[in-house]
């Protein structure tokens, strides 16, 4: 079965530990800025709203990109090859912030649920990230920390559970 | 590049504001093997480029803003960073350390530490960004409080993403006590080193970027990691963990008022009647909404709040710590909550010190209540204890400098000096700085820990908690089996000369890596040996896995320390308390009949500390021997070395 991240806004404290482990993983190094997993913070509204790829249904950034360069990898999960150009159209395309431009790179980037056992799942030390399947539960526990996300940043999106 | 160690950002800022200069140098191996990073460096740095001679807020006073190679890396909690010079305040030593996220942007931003000297012609603010640096014009940004400084600087730049520290109204003005406000509601609070950037008309520092920190062995480094994180959720830990997740630091107030060492009424007890007002669960009840925590840290004691209705509404805004509360609480014997709230606020966003600020205004009240002011010396406020009114009025006068505000802003040393008379007797300061929220009457070591900390009354350079709450077997792994029951009994003097000793040296280390001091602090569960454990991996320094190597870079920070204080003239009869503490027994509470042994401690910690008694001056041989032969020439030729 398919799976995803879920956040809990409620636990997460703004640490960027998820941030600092994803770049671990991914380049070696610590650079959050590089990470998949983004903390948006803004302290005057008391936002700290983390952002990772949905792994949609219906994949706004694969149907943008204009070379074909997101394609589903191992267990249905959407990666970017090589082939990407960096134009950010899947960028924009994204609602929910699920795909950035690696600033090295200059290549987008996205969560690919490392292979099946995210680090960020086991360093977040509140409990505030969980990878769950994409059956019913699952489904209505991302509607609801998406859509909870998105009001916090003054979007509201239509349910279409 | 040269410089051979991972873990670090590998490069410094040199800027000379005068000029305009702005010069990228490679980090120095020594500083890093010898100093690791932070205070340590600082230590160094300032006693090559200060001294006697520098005016505190002339152009010749160097600023130093330090990270260490634990900033940034995963470390849990080493979300910290630390800003050092020569103070305002004190004429001294100067340190102060904030969390929050700057530190490691910094280092993202391509820069482990930035030295800052000159003064420039006009308001400016310093933006690093992957590895370039630029000067920026602030004539728009002065006169602006701290947090529309930050968003100002967020929007000209198009990136929210900018991390700052940042100086207010108090810091344009040198209130002696101005901070430096880190990502909106961080201080690096003590010591006036927001007036020191004031001086310098640099309004702010802003970082943002995306470089890489290396490891030297990344699968043995979190490995290391991971080991020493162990040691934090031992269930020994895990109720008093999830409490200070659950208030922060606001659980002191109920804490510390039990062992009656809360200062209330300027320190006159340490027990406040009232302190269930001020204290954790009314806040957490009424006024959080939301927990926090600084970056890569996994105990996450920050908390945010806000006040819906009345006089001091308020937005969401970071929520005072314990020393906040007590300073405007019951140092003041205010029981007004929302108050206090707002009054740290207001701090915050003027860029003030509230320990500082909360302590002169207690100070002002003692005077007030003895007949040494009255209205026609206050603008004709009334400085009765807990007036409100007249506490927040006088927040904004010393931010501005306005009337007594002008006299009150040099802090209590300096105002007890002009006011006169008596008034030295309700000054409650160790070498300039105010004390912070303990009392050694109630708490032998405190004692200790203030008449020696470099920088002044302050807890963060050796508080113990060993004893205070009561650790017997850590005492018994550090200390030995037969000094240990001594050791743990808060009120005798017995063997705490050694204690505040090693914990000094610790702090050092800890100060320089440069991490929180919860985990080493509270709960004690990091020592030398986690430097010793993380360190190498990280760094590859291969020298910092033997543990005796850690202990000496502790000792020799402190010893540097110590000696650009001496070279200032600072000597034994400097390191005491004022008289309050040390001479009134305490008057009421759980401690009452209190009073520390000083002179007792003292002998002991010289002697540990390599020093003569008499002096509290360090021995040749023991600067010899911590590779500081450059302090004891300098010193030997001022004469200030042990006969």
């Amino acid at each position: 079965m398919r799976r995803f991240l879920v956040i809990d806004l409620d636990r997460c404290t703004g640490c960027r530990n998820c941030e600092l482990a994803c770049s671990v993983r991914n380049t070696s190094t610590f650079n959050p800025r590089r990470a998949r997993i983004q903390v948006l913070r803004d302290e005057e509204r008391n936002l700290i709203v983390p952002v990772v790829c949905l792994q949609c249904e219906h994949p706004m950034c694969r149907e943008v990109c204009p070379v074909g360069a997101i394609v589903e990898g191992p267990a249905g999960v959407l990666t970017v090859t090589e082939s990407c150009i960096g134009c950010g159209i899947c960028v924009t395309a994204c609602m929910y912030g699920g795909i950035v431009l690696d600033p090295a790179t200059r290549r987008a980037v996205k969560c690919d649920l490392c292979g099946g056992d995210p680090v960020c799942v086991k360093t977040c030390e509140y409990g505030a990230i969980t990878l769950v399947d994409a059956d019913k539960s699952g489904l209505l526990a991302r509607s609801e920390a998406s859509q909870r996300a998105m009001r916090t940043v003054g979007i509201i999106v239509e349910d279409s559970q | 590049m040269t410089f051979p160690y991972k873990g670090y950002a590998g490069r410094y800022l040199d800027v000379d504001l005068t000029t305009g200069r702005v010069r990228i140098e490679e980090m120095k191996k020594d500083w890093a093997l010898l100093y690791l990073g932070g205070t340590g460096i600082a230590a160094r740095v300032l006693w090559d480029e200060t001294g006697p001679d520098t005016d505190p807020l002339g152009p010749e006073n160097v600023l130093v803003v330090g990270t260490g190679p634990l900033t940034g890396v995963m470390f849990s909690p080493s979300g910290r960073m630390m800003f050092a010079s020569k103070s305002p305040l004190t004429g001294i030593w100067a340190e102060s350390h904030s969390g929050g996220f700057f530190g490691p942007e910094m280092k993202y931003a391509g820069f482990d530490m930035l030295v800052v000297r000159g003064r420039s012609p006009k308001p400016v603010y310093l933006l690093l960004r992957d590895g370039e640096v630029e000067l920026r014009d602030a004539t728009h940004l002065w006169g602006r409080e701290t947090n529309v400084t930050t968003k100002m600087i967020r929007e000209e730049l198009r990136d929210p993403s900018v991390e700052t520290a940042v100086i207010g109204p108090a810091g344009e003005n040198r209130v002696l006590y101005a901070c430096v406000i880190v990502d909106m509601y961080r201080a690096a609070g003590r010591t006036g080193l927001g007036a020191v950037m004031g001086s310098k008309n640099l309004k702010a520092i802003a970082a943002t970027g995306s470089l890489p920190i290396e490891a030297h062995d990344m699968d043995r480094y979190l490995e290391a990691n991971e080991e020493e994180m162990a040691k934090l959720r031992d269930p020994l830990w895990t109720d008093s963990l999830a409490s200070l997740r659950k208030y922060g630091t606001t659980d002191l107030v109920a804490i510390i008022n039990e062992i009656g060492r809360l200062p209330t009424k300027n320190h006159w007890t340490g027990y406040y009647e009232h302190a269930d007002d001020i204290g954790p669960e009314v806040i957490a009840e009424r006024y959080r909404i939301a927990q926090e925590a600084c970056h890569g840290c996994t105990i996450g004691c920050k908390y945010i709040y806000r006040v819906r209705e009345g006089r001091f509404r308020s937005g969401p805004a970071g929520g005072p710590e314990y020393e906040t509360l007590m300073a405007f609480g019951s140092n003041c014997l205010n029981n007004d909550i929302e108050s206090i709230l707002y009054m740290g606020q207001r701090c915050d966003h003027l860029g003030m010190d509230t320990i500082s600020c909360g302590k002169t205004i207690g100070f002002a009240m003692e005077l007030w209540e003895k007949g040494l002011l009255d209205k026609s010396k206050t603008d004709g406020l009334d400085l009765s204890w807990g007036n409100v009114d007249s506490m927040v009025e006088l927040v904004e006068k010393i931010a501005r400098r306005e009337g007594i505000g002008d006299l009150l802003a040099n802090g209590t040393r300096k105002a007890a000096e002009a006011i006169g008379g008596d008034a030295w007797m309700y000054a409650v300061h160790c070498k300039g700085l105010e004390a912070s929220g303990q009392d050694p009457r109630a708490h032998q070591s405190v004692g200790l820990t203030y008449a020696t900390n470099v920088r002044g009354a302050d807890h963060l350079r050796s508080l113990s908690s060993l004893e205070e709450l009561g650790y017997p077997e850590i005492v018994i792994q550090r200390f030995g089996e037969e000094k240990a029951d001594k050791i743990l009994e808060i009120m005798s003097p017995e063997y705490k000369g050694e204690l505040i000793w090693d914990i000094e040296n610790l702090y050092a280390v800890v100060d320089s890596a440069v991490i929180c001091k919860y985990g080493t602090m509270w709960p004690p569960v990091y020592y030398f040996d986690t430097f010793a454990n993380v360190i190498p991996p990280l760094t590859g320094m291969s020298e910092w896995a033997d543990v005796r190597f850690v202990k000496r870079v502790g000792e020799r920070i402190a010893h540097l320390r110590r000696a650009y204080n001496h070279r200032l003239g600072i000597t034994r009869k400097d390191e005491t308390l004022p008289r309050r503490l040390l001479k009134e027994p305490m008057p009421t509470g759980p401690a009452k009949g209190g009073l520390p042994d000083l002179d007792y401690m003292l002998d002991e910690y010289y002697e540990y500390r390599g020093c003569d008694k008499v002096t509290g001056l360090p021995r040749r041989e023991k600067l010899e021997e911590l590779d500081l032969d450059f302090v004891a020439r300098d010193l030997g030729e001022r004469g200030m070395l042990a006969s």
